[in-house]
């Protein structure tokens, strides 16, 4: 792949440009610009991802699919049957019971809140922020696992829990060198894991189309490896058949 | 991409299937390459430990916060059924947490620094706010506030916030007092201040007048020998102009001096006041009540349960909707149903009382806050539940043995003494902990080489040897003898063994006790190596207005006693009046060394003192001089017997140190536990790095190094045993490393172990606090000098032809990475049927022998060999292992054969079912005796085909430790029979459907897809 001499090319010109960066507008800014830019991310209506999920040292082949409105479907292979662990058609969130296989709703509150956020799925929570009514706030410079980092919050639209709307508000990390988030935080809202701290820890950031996403996604819980989610390949624009976000009927 | 539910999915259906020193040229900053060294915590939280203050959310009954004595803040999101820790970056003593009652979701307030004033309590550092619920905190200043008491927020301005400042305990300060913020603590006005000697230990508002405001002010000195409680300047006072003046508020008072002062006010009756009043007459002291707002009191009650030690348990809790109704911290904790005339205890539960709170909306549920934890009642305080997922327990002291799993050893603030496993089936949960000692716990020290445990409690009143095997029990503390005055322990006496003579037992009064038979006979080895200052030892008279002669205070003592691990005739011994003395010929004659040390305060307290592996005239000693006010770090190296000592801290260590310990190896690193968290050098002191891996800003009281695994276990006073396994990478950290593009550090041989940790033990887990086990696979550990953040980096396990054996997932932070790997290939590619077949989600593991782990980062490869052996415990010869290992893999080899017949089938079904319906119809019989065809994986599930024999007992013999049995291979041959008599039919009905031209991925490309 080309990735590296674009990337370096682009960064030396980008990193030029935001020495100075220090809000943390400014530096979302930056980010944008340098996963490709508002212009080349717009033009994505779709996106679809093929990897592995692994956990506990097991791989579990995936295609997730996404759609600019928020359409999501994660289709996983188990043992060459196709198992959706998650999926959203735009109003109504539902994945697979693993007893039976077949397709359940998820409970109408999961459903708004992944509604709500929809518009995270293409490329992040961060592309058109202000529009989605969401607000970033510099917390300063941290260090993440050695790398001197912006810590920064994101302050996005009020989730409901069990009735009740809740502050949420994740905090991110970027780079300090590349002005890209190589990790971020969240107090778990809901559920029994309710108050544990997840993370999200992102790498391999890689060039696809002009526009550059981590290869290498892995969610941690208490500090604690839960899941790794390693992209083999990710196309734009594909043609999908837009049936397949809708829950099938028995 | 979004990924919470893909997560979850994974984390909840998928995993029950799977059965002088300040110079240096170049200091290497250790705290950017810690990287995935990471501390690993086992509690225990069967006592939990100390809690200072409780507050509940003022609308939300769900949401309660307990503020912890050491071990930092906690939040309940169930009322109360688990907690979690919102407060780990920062200093873990707390005095109060306060919700702005206007924004209490976002809105918090921490002021930090213990406030029931005991002999061992932590320090705080300031007050602390989070606007945003508690995921980032600002600190608002008030460093040498040490305690702050109380935080209150006027309900109707968010702005105007009060702060009562107990301040500090040790000594004089001007920090302290009564705080005023109009601009939500932005900046503060100091309102009310007596003297550097007189701190504000309470304040109240009349929630329904926030003009109105009551603060309690205590005249209180501790010092290492000595407590003081109350004098001329302790008074109650009242303003009523949002605190522009204050008037003492006496009438009814009695005479003279007074101590510590609660303060409450009725939420129901503005008018209702308490007040619990510590005064020179035991007769006066006790509850009062005012009924005119503080106008005059009335005397109600001077029980012991509301009279005991104030300065331990002065709360006064209303019930926020009966202002008759009133609960008064104390050993058991006290409530009145008649206005506080007459108190029954509160129900059982782990004694000294220190908070409560009443549940928002139903006063027969309460949280409080004991030395034990949090405790909720249901009915109104008369039986009480203990929360099991805090583990807050406070060591004193901690050991370990040799055993595998190693245990660790310790005693606990009023919790007794302990042992518990390093890991346990499951993770180490509270049944793992076992009991040894009453009291409070210190020291506890297993026998060199007999299942013998010692363990004390305070001041050595009983020092226990416990035949572990047999459960005996014996006291064996030094008693007085004839010709040497009383024998004056520390309340935490020092206790020894030896490296030398596994028999040999020390102890420490003022003199050194050495026993050669395990504690049976005595002998005083030493004179009396403290100071033996006069003016320290009038512990009768220590408490102020309330005698408080609980033996914390004795003082000129010994604290520390060490053998050196090179020769037995070479003993360390530390005082807590400032002597480090030595003796190289077996306690014949001794030196006191401390005046050859530079820079050291006068008399203040060795506290710990570890005699080097490195050299025998080696050793550290770390002082500490916080209960003189001195908050400063000293830490020194000897390498000539005491001659002369160096200094070991540099600038980097923030607060006061307690225990240190050195590498088996690498003499330059140290290991320092602090007040504040742990400190490591890799320069022998010339810098130090802080370690926040999940490691909190805990009191450190002892570190240890196990020589065997390399663990660091801590013992911390506030979050229980903390483990970092395998430190030693950090030996190999140097300039020379980090110039390379990855540096792999030597491994351990890997040990496939096959104790499965038998069936662990689920029960209750969901709310109980499970300790992380040590990890058990196969480790790849290197640097590297920068994270990884763009292109390609990845992983593969090989073997030594270069044959891939699995893929895992490289570590890519700077500084130490760990890679694990658990010994296994991936799964078998199994047949497609209705339903999964569990069988088929079992990984085989690998033959011991080399393997390469081989990283490749960009364009670049790297590689490491390392070692996998097997599991001699399992009693298997190499031939059964490589029996099982055959027949393992030949039973995978067959479910993936199997996998690609059933993949032609489907292929070829598809290709003539409507050309030729007799065929289709044939190789859809033959399928349905291969896979299942119908049904569900659960009570609807069909009767199982070969796929699920096959992979069933393929799983079986993968799973076991042990060979395959005889009736395991008989059943093997029915399926391969049944498999061979399959093939047969399919190959015949292949010929049959002519259809050689249909594209098929192969063999290979199928498995690996």
């Amino acid at each position: 792949m080309k990735t590296l001499k674009i990337l370096s090319a682009l960064f030396i010109f980008c990193f030029a440009l935001t020495l100075n960066a220090q809000t943390a507008e400014e530096i979302v800014d930056t980010f944008i610009e340098n996963i490709g830019g508002n212009e080349a991310w717009s033009k994505i209506q779709s996106m679809q991802v093929t990897g592995i999920g692994r956990q506990q040292g097991v791989d579990y082949p995936f295609v997730a699919t996404m759609m600019r409105d928020g359409r999501t479907l994660i289709d996983v292979d188990l043992q060459g049957t196709s198992f959706i662990v998650e999926a959203f058609d735009g109003e109504n969130a539902w994945s697979m019971n693993f007893q039976t296989q077949k397709a359940e709703a998820a409970d109408s509150e999961a459903s708004m809140n992944y509604k709500n956020e929809a518009s995270d799925q293409i490329p992040n929570a961060f592309f058109d922020y202000k529009k989605k009514g969401y607000k970033v706030e510099l917390v300063g410079k941290d260090t993440w696992e050695g790398t001197e980092v912006f810590k920064l919050k994101l302050i996005k639209q009020p989730i409901m829990v069990d009735g009740v709307a809740e502050e949420n508000v994740d905090l991110y990390y970027f780079d300090t060198e590349n002005f890209v988030p190589i990790a971020s935080e969240t107090v778990v809202k809901s559920g029994p894991a309710k108050g544990a701290t997840a993370q999200t820890v992102m790498s391999d950031y890689q060039e696809v189309d002009g526009v550059y996403i981590p290869f290498t996604v892995i969610e941690k819980l208490n500090g604690q490896v839960n899941l790794e989610m390693l992209y083999k390949e990710v196309v734009f624009n594909a043609d999908i058949d837009e049936s397949i976000f809708v829950m099938p009927k028995e | 991409m979004k990924k919470s539910i893909f997560a979850i999915f994974f984390s909840i259906l998928l995993t029950p299937i799977f059965t002088d020193a300040q110079t240096s040229a170049n200091p290497i900053k250790a705290s950017d390459l810690f990287g995935d060294l990471r501390a690993r915590h086992i509690g225990p939280a069967v006592m939990s430990g100390r809690i200072n203050d409780m507050e509940t959310h003022p609308t939300n009954a769900r949401i309660i916060y307990a503020g912890t004595a050491g071990g930092g803040v906690w939040k309940s999101n169930d009322a109360g059924t688990t907690f979690n820790p919102i407060f780990d970056k920062y200093c873990q003593s707390i005095g109060v947490v306060t919700l702005d009652p206007n924004d209490p979701d976002n809105v918090i307030y921490v002021g930090t620094g213990e406030t029931w004033t005991r002999n061992s309590v932590s320090i705080g550092d300031g007050l602390y706010k989070s606007t945003d619920g508690g995921a980032t905190w600002n600190k608002l200043g008030f460093e040498n506030s040490e305690r702050i008491a109380n935080i209150i927020v006027n309900p109707n301005n968010s702005n105007e916030v009060y702060m009562g400042v107990l301040g500090a305990l040790w000594s004089d300060s001007n920090e302290r007092g009564v705080y005023k913020s109009t601009d939500a603590g932005a900046t503060w006005e100091k309102i009310l201040y007596i003297d550097e000697t007189t701190g504000a230990a309470d304040l109240a508002m009349d929630p329904n007048n926030p003009s109105v405001l009551y603060a309690s002010m205590w005249e209180f000195r501790r010092t290492g020998w000595s407590f003081n409680s109350g004098g001329d300047k302790s008074a109650l006072y009242k303003s009523t102009d949002s605190g522009k003046t204050w008037n003492k508020i006496h009438n009814g008072f009695p005479a003279g001096k007074l101590g510590r002062l609660a303060i409450a006010v009725a939420p129901s009756d503005s008018n209702v006041l308490y007040t619990v009043i510590e005064a020179e007459e035991d007769t006066k002291k006790g509850l009062y009540r005012s009924n005119d707002a503080g106008n005059s009191w009335e005397q109600l009650n001077n029980d012991f349960g509301i009279t005991v030690r104030p300065f331990y348990f002065s709360r006064i809790v209303v019930d926020p909707r009966n202002p008759d109704v009133v609960v008064k911290g104390g050993l058991s904790g006290s409530i009145s149903r008649d206005g506080g005339k007459t108190f029954k205890n509160l129900g059982n539960m782990h004694a000294d009382i220190h908070d409560v709170v009443f549940d928002i909306k139903d006063s027969d549920r309460m949280y409080v806050g004991t030395d034990g934890g949090v405790y909720r009642s249901w009915n109104g305080g008369t039986t009480l539940e203990i929360v099991e997922n805090l583990p807050l327990s406070q060591f004193y002291h901690i050991s370990v043995d040799n055993e595998e799993p190693y245990n660790v050893y310790g005693g606990l603030q009023d919790n007794g003494s302990w042992y518990g496993p390093s890991s346990a089936g499951g993770g180490v949960k509270a049944s793992d902990w076992v009991p040894v000692g009453f009291g409070d716990g210190f020291r506890v020290l297993r026998h060199p080489t007999k299942n013998i445990i010692y363990s004390e409690m305070q001041g050595a009143e009983n020092v226990w040897r416990y035949d572990a095997d047999n459960k005996l029990v014996k006291t064996i503390q030094p008693l007085p003898q004839k010709g040497y005055p009383k024998l004056r322990f520390n309340w935490n006496a020092p206790m020894a063994t030896s490296m030398h003579k596994p028999d040999r037992f020390y102890m420490g009064s003022q003199f050194v006790h050495r026993s050669e038979d395990m504690g049976d006979t005595w002998q005083i080895i030493s004179p009396d190596l403290t100071t033996n200052d006069p003016a320290k030892q009038q512990q009768e008279d220590s408490g102020g207005l309330s005698m408080d002669n609980s033996g914390a205070e004795n003082h000129t003592t010994i604290f520390t006693i060490t053998e050196s691990p090179l020769d037995e005739n070479i003993i360390w011994v530390g005082t807590d009046d400032g002597n480090v003395q030595v003796s190289t010929n077996g306690g014949k004659s001794w030196t006191n060394t401390t005046p050859n040390i530079t820079g050291l305060p006068a008399n203040i307290w060795v506290y710990h003192i570890e005699a080097s592996v490195h050299g025998k005239g080696t050793a550290y000693a770390v002082f500490d001089g916080h209960t003189k006010g001195d908050m400063k770090p000293y830490a020194y190296k000897t390498t000539d017997y005491g001659k002369t000592w160096k200094n070991i801290i540099s600038d980097d260590v923030e607060i006061f140190a307690r225990s240190i310990q050195e590498d088996f190896e690498n003499e330059d690193l140290l290991f320092l536990g602090t007040e504040f968290g742990l400190y490591i050098t890799l320069d022998g002191g010339a810098s130090w790095s802080k370690f926040e891996n999940n490691m909190p800003a805990v009191a450190v009281h002892h570190v240890e190094m196990h020589p065997r695994t390399n663990d660091i276990v801590m013992g911390t006073h506030g979050r229980g045993v903390i483990i970092i396994d395998d430190v030693s990478p950090l030996r190999e950290i140097t300039a020379e490393a980090l110039s390379k593009k990855v540096h792999f550090f030597s491994s351990k041989t890997a040990v496939m172990k096959d104790q499965s940790g038998g069936f662990g033990n689920g029960f209750g887990a969901e709310t109980q606090f499970v300790g992380r086990n040590a990890p058990s696979s196969a480790q790849i550990k290197y640097l590297l000098p920068k994270r990884h953040t763009f292109g390609k980096m990845t992983m593969e396990i090989q073997d030594m032809d270069g044959n891939k054996i699995v893929s895992i997932s490289p570590g890519k932070s700077k500084g130490i990475n760990i890679v694990n790997w658990n010994y296994t290939i991936k799964q078998p590619k199994v047949a497609k049927g209705k339903t999964f077949s569990f069988g088929g989600f079992t990984s085989p593991r690998v033959q011991a022998g080399t393997y390469k782990a081989v990283l490749t980062k960009g364009k670049d490869t790297f590689e490491h060999t390392f070692e996998v052996v097997n599991d001699k415990k399992t009693g298997l010869s190499d031939t059964a292992i490589s029996m099982k290992h055959e027949t393992t893999m030949k039973m995978y080899n067959m479910t993936q054969d199997l996998a690609y017949m059933v993949y032609e089938l489907d292929a070829i079904y598809e290709s003539v079912k409507d050309s030729n319906k007799k065929l289709a119809s044939s190789l859809n019989d033959l399928k349905e005796t291969l896979v299942v065809t119908t049904g569900d994986n659960y009570v609807g599930a069909a009767e199982p085909q070969l796929r699920e024999k096959m992979a069933d007992l393929y799983s079986k013999i993968a799973g076991s430790y042990d060979k395959p049995s005889a009736a395991e291979l008989e059943s093997l041959a029915v399926i391969e029979d049944r498999f061979n008599a399959a093939k047969e039919q399919f190959a015949k009905l292949k010929k049959k459907a002519k259809v050689d031209d249909l594209e098929l991925k192969t063999f290979d490309d199928f498995v690996n897809e």
